[in-house]
């Protein structure tokens, strides 16, 4: 295995930005709004609120806020390590989320907490394993290997779920999860934190996690670095599929409930937060802090523009014009900076 | 996309051949790298699935094609954006606004009452909706998948604005039950559309200039530009092609439906993409071709008809679909090599491995 | 050597996987041809929405299968998925099929016409089932069953101007899923109602929630927020999953729900026992089973040209704390 100084070289190569200290460091203005842009938009956005939306700044709202930003930020922060292999995005989340859902409710009802968790967990490895050594070992397209498992996927659900709901029992432990909290903090939002410190803790502080980034870099000379690369992409498959699960987790937690079509949508959501957060859809730069961030951005937002009373036609163009917006004014200043 | 330095047939010695070529064709210069992009033929597993699911279909369902207009129209229906599409992937760029791109033109041509200047309005939508993706991709400088699914999300939200959520009912509904007739022969017009589109496309990319420059785009883009392609010019028309088809889908399926429906579209993007997969077209950009798109399109087509006619319900019809489609990207002849060469890889670091000691 | 080893077991997982997959395919396929045992059969398709991808059309798919091979009625059922254009080429499949009969769910109410004029230019009577088509299109179907998608709204509406009585009152309104017939519906009844009956309810905020409880639940707790917990009396959520995460929104900021006015539609398994427990005061009844089972009786009315009436609705029981342990009123989905 390769040790993390050939891989600093390896991104060094690169010349890519990760890892901070090897490039000439200059300050630019223009720059750091391109690289922080997120920061302060997501102030602005909440101070904006703060002064102007009426209820915004109360703890029922928080904790709203809270209750829309956690499954699908804990599903981000896992697809984080897709996108950053330079792997587009794993679009059979959407798949993963709704079954890891199905599985803890359903199976645990009839055998107990524990088997549910392991069955979901056992599935989520094998989505994981499916994408990643179609990606990593036969070096497909990851957008096609995960549009067809996403069919499979979710055509397997609804054909053993039968489209049914399944419900949690009013005292079962999944209920109790959805209903703690601390202070305004629910315990899902906790669970997000939590997993965005150890993945940030994999990403920024382990071998692999310089694998992956050197790997979305540049592919050829971190597999020259000895890396078994597909290993690394594999990896990044596994991660991205066992926070879906736990996303599942928290989605199914919060509402009692499970139903194939609990998810839809999720794949181009939690993508739009990984970009909007700033990570780029060409691999190696980027991190989950920078999800996370992105996640309660579009959170906020969205509470905003319910709050405000304001349609869900209107809700959609926002987003995708605050995609657009976002990544342009990055690659607008970073050209600027260029000059 | 194609800026990545992801070569599937990776280095090492047994992958010596495709870099030499490569080599040879840069000193014999960017246009027989060209010819050998298009001596590569790309069609052959969408052929062979297509040979095997007609051959089914004909021992199983032979109804299929004893009421072959029907089969075409579904085909038509899932290949027409897939053919708009196929210009933007050959340029390793992607396009995943058309299926809210169909659902805004539709409801752009059913808010206007006079039926021609709908449709001149809806066609005009997507042309502008093309030209705006480029505009981000070219000018801006943002990746395309990211643009547009920006769009994605925007047009889809601009379709419910502009219906107030509901489907919109055509003023004129007697000229769309016309529509959904056949015109010549058996064939209605929609078929008659989507032969034409794809007549015009294969003539566009294989016979004039302009459309076969579209292959150095998605091959090489720095190359296509040492050469004096007008790259940025290429990509604007490829997007708006793209944009073009999915509007055209979108007035065919309001004239037929006589009514639009802004929700439209939910199963057209996964459905072109894996039309377009099947046939062989690389999403990396540079390598496919219409033809491959359309053999692709004709054997999903043609699979979920047959499913339909014996009942097969939609889970199990998905599962099918995509156990084809994980099936056929694997046996990509360039993937298959890169899993061979990995194996091999491995083998020989162990043997390396092993000799020290 | 660790590697080979990993790769193996995959590509076995892989392979095994492959392999229960085709298999279970080809057995699920093999069923439907399992006809009838009656004396005369009858080759019919159903051309529906949605199938076992949703809650509602697993439940009405066993009653509506088992009653159609009872009578003799030789199914192929297709499901576009709420895809206007898909379940027109699934019109025109069935078409090209000649069958005797076609059953047809819309997918979208407004998109039929052409469906329904093929059919008929081919002689293939069409009976309509779950939600009714145009009533400029009538002419070209032969009968209706199913719930009164508008009328449910009208019920539900009506339990809650019976609860206001008279007061003036605010309320918040969940819909379903933006731009399906069936919120649409039952949106435009609930409201049409409320302006024409009990001008003295005024929605004060409106938001989807797409069928799903935990959209709903963050949807009525951000209209709270916004119109202020205090002036609220009450919700209308479209079906019963909805109102149940209304109601969790409200206990999770600690409002109880038993004073408000909440009604909604369905009488599910979900919203039964909360009309039981006091929390929702009042649902309509849709039950998937006479919907399924009298999609089939009406179809095999029409082909032996028994009598049936054009347009056979599913009474809409309005479900309150009186009735709701009444076993006519059992849910079933």
């Amino acid at each position: 295995m390769a040790t993390k100084e050939s891989l600093t070289e390896a991104i060094a190569v690169a010349g890519s930005p990760a890892s901070g200290g090897i490039e000439k460091k200059k300050f630019s203005p223009l720059l750091w709004i391109a690289e922080n842009g997120v920061i302060v938009f997501t102030i602005a956005l909440i101070l904006f609120a703060v002064i102007f939306v009426n209820g915004f700044a109360s703890l029922p709202n928080i904790t709203d806020v809270f209750y829309r930003a956690a499954p699908i930020g804990i599903v981000a922060v896992g697809m984080t390590f897709v996108v950053i292999s330079a792997n587009y995005l794993d679009l059979s989340v959407v798949a993963q989320v709704a079954t890891a859902a199905v599985i803890m409710i359903g199976i645990s009802n009839e055998y107990g907490l524990l088997a549910g968790f392991a069955v979901a967990t056992l599935v989520a490895m094998l989505y994981g394993i499916v994408n990643g050594v179609a990606v990593g070992f036969f070096k497909a397209n990851a957008v096609i290997v995960t549009l067809s498992t996403t069919f499979i996927g979710l055509g397997v659900l609804r054909w053993l779920s039968g489209g049914s709901i399944f419900f949690g029992p009013e005292d079962g432990p999944i209920r109790a999860f959805g209903q703690a909290s601390l202070g305004p903090v629910p315990a899902s939002a906790l669970l997000l934190i939590v997993i965005t410190v150890i993945l940030w803790f994999v990403l920024n502080r382990t071998t692999f996690g310089f694998a992956v980034r050197a790997y979305g870099s540049n592919k050829e000379a971190t597999r020259l670095a000895g890396v078994n690369t597909t290993l690394v992409v594999i990896g990044a498959f596994v991660i991205t599929a066992l926070a879906a699960m736990i996303g599942g987790f928290a989605l199914a937690a919060f509402s009692n409930t499970a139903v194939s079509s609990m998810s839809d949508g999720y794949e181009f959501r939690a993508l739009a937060a990984i970009i909007i957060g700033g990570t780029s859809v060409f691999g190696g730069k980027g991190s989950v802090l920078r999800t996370l961030l992105g996640v309660i951005f579009v959170s906020v937002l969205t509470n905003i523009l319910v709050l405000s009373g304001i349609g869900f036609g209107f809700q959609q163009m926002a987003i995708g014009a605050l995609i657009v917006v976002a990544v342009s004014v990055d690659a607008l200043a970073r050209r600027a900076a260029k000059k | 996309m194609s800026q990545q330095t992801d070569t599937p047939q990776g280095g090492g010695a047994p992958e010596a051949t495709p870099q030499t070529m490569q080599l040879g064709a840069a000193r014999g210069g960017f246009l027989s790298q060209l010819r050998v992009t298009l001596a590569r033929r790309t069609e052959g597993r969408g052929l062979a699935l297509l040979t095997v699911v007609v051959i089914a279909a004909a021992i199983l369902e032979p109804v299929v094609f004893t009421s072959y207009q029907v089969t075409l129209g579904r085909v038509a229906l899932i290949g027409l954006v897939a053919l708009g599409l196929t210009a933007v992937i050959l340029m390793g760029e992607l396009d995943l606004s058309v299926a809210s791109t169909l659902a805004v033109s539709g409801v752009v041509m059913a808010s206007i009452p006079d039926i021609w200047l709908g449709v001149l309005a809806a066609l005009a939508t997507g042309l502008i909706i093309g030209a705006i993706n480029a505009f981000f991709v070219v000018v801006v400088g943002i990746n395309s998948f990211i643009a547009t699914l920006g769009m994605l999300f925007a047009l889809r939200g601009l379709a419910f604005v502009l219906s107030d959520e509901e489907p919109v009912r055509l003023s004129n509904i007697d000229a769309g039950i016309a529509f959904g007739t056949p015109l010549l022969g058996p064939l209605t017009p929609r078929v008659l559309l989507f032969i034409a589109a794809f007549i015009a496309l294969q003539i566009f990319l294989s016979r004039v200039k302009a459309g076969r420059e579209f292959y150095a785009v998605g091959g090489n883009r720095q190359a296509a530009m040492d050469a004096g392609i007008p790259v940025r010019r290429r990509i604007f028309t490829g997007f708006m092609i793209s944009g073009f088809v999915a509007a055209l889908a979108g007035v065919i399926n309001t004239l037929e439906r006589t009514a639009a429906d802004p929700t439209a579209g939910s199963t057209v993007l996964l459905a072109s993409f894996a039309a377009a997969i099947i046939g062989g077209v690389l999403l990396n950009g540079g390598r496919g071709s219409v033809l491959g798109t359309l053999i692709g399109a004709l054997a999903l087509g043609i699979l979920q008809v047959s499913l339909t006619l014996s009942g097969v319900q939609v889970d199990i019809q998905d599962i099918f679909i995509g156990v084809i489609l994980l099936l056929a990207v694997i046996t990509d002849p360039a993937n298959l090599r890169a899993a061979l060469a990995g194996v091999r890889s491995s083998f020989r670091s162990r043997e390396k491995a092993q000799t020290p000691v | 050597m660790r590697n080979t080893r990993i790769t193996t077991s995959v590509v076995g997982l892989m392979a095994a996987a492959g392999l229960v997959l085709s298999g279970c395919a080809t057995g699920d396929a093999e069923t439907p041809d399992a006809g009838g045992s009656g004396e005369e059969t009858f080759e019919v398709y159903a051309l529906l929405p949605q199938g076992t991808d949703q809650p509602y059309g697993t439940t009405y798919l066993p009653p509506f299968e088992e009653t159609a091979e009872e009578l003799g009625l030789n199914l192929t059922i297709t499901n576009s998925q709420y895809d206007a254009d898909a379940q027109a080429s699934e019109c025109e499949v069935a078409v090209a099929a000649a069958p005797d009969l076609i059953i047809l769910w819309p997918a979208v109410g407004d998109t039929v016409r052409p469906c329904l004029a093929a059919a008929s230019a081919a002689g293939i009577p069409v009976t309509v089932t779950n939600s009714d088509v145009n009533p400029e299109d009538k002419d070209l179907t032969e009968a209706y069953s199913g719930p009164d998608t508008y009328g449910q709204g009208v019920s539900s509406a009506e339990i809650m101007c019976d609860l206001a009585d008279g007061e003036e009152i605010g309320i918040l309104v969940v819909n379903g899923l933006t731009g399906n017939s069936t919120a649409i519906n039952r949106n435009a009844g609930f409201v049409d109602t409320v302006e024409a009956n009990c001008p003295n309810v005024t929605i004060l905020a409106e938001q989807p929630g797409n069928w799903n409880k935990d959209d709903s639940q963050i949807a009525v707790s951000e209209m709270l927020t916004a119109v202020g917990p205090e002036n609220v009396d009450g919700i209308y959520a479209a079906d019963d999953t909805m109102v149940a995460g209304a109601i969790d929104a409200l206990k999770a900021r600690d409002i109880d729900p038993e004073p408000l006015y909440i009604t909604s539609i369905g009488n599910t398994f979900l919203g039964n026992p909360l009309v039981v427990s006091g929390e929702l005061d009042g649902t309509v009844f849709q039950s998937s089973s006479w919907d399924g089972e009298n999609a089939a009786r009406l179809a095999h009315a029409v082909l032996t040209g028994a009598d049936y009436e054009e347009n056979l609705f599913m009474p809409s029981v309005k479900v309150t704390a009186e009735n709701a342990d009444d076993p006519s009123v059992a849910p079933e989905w």
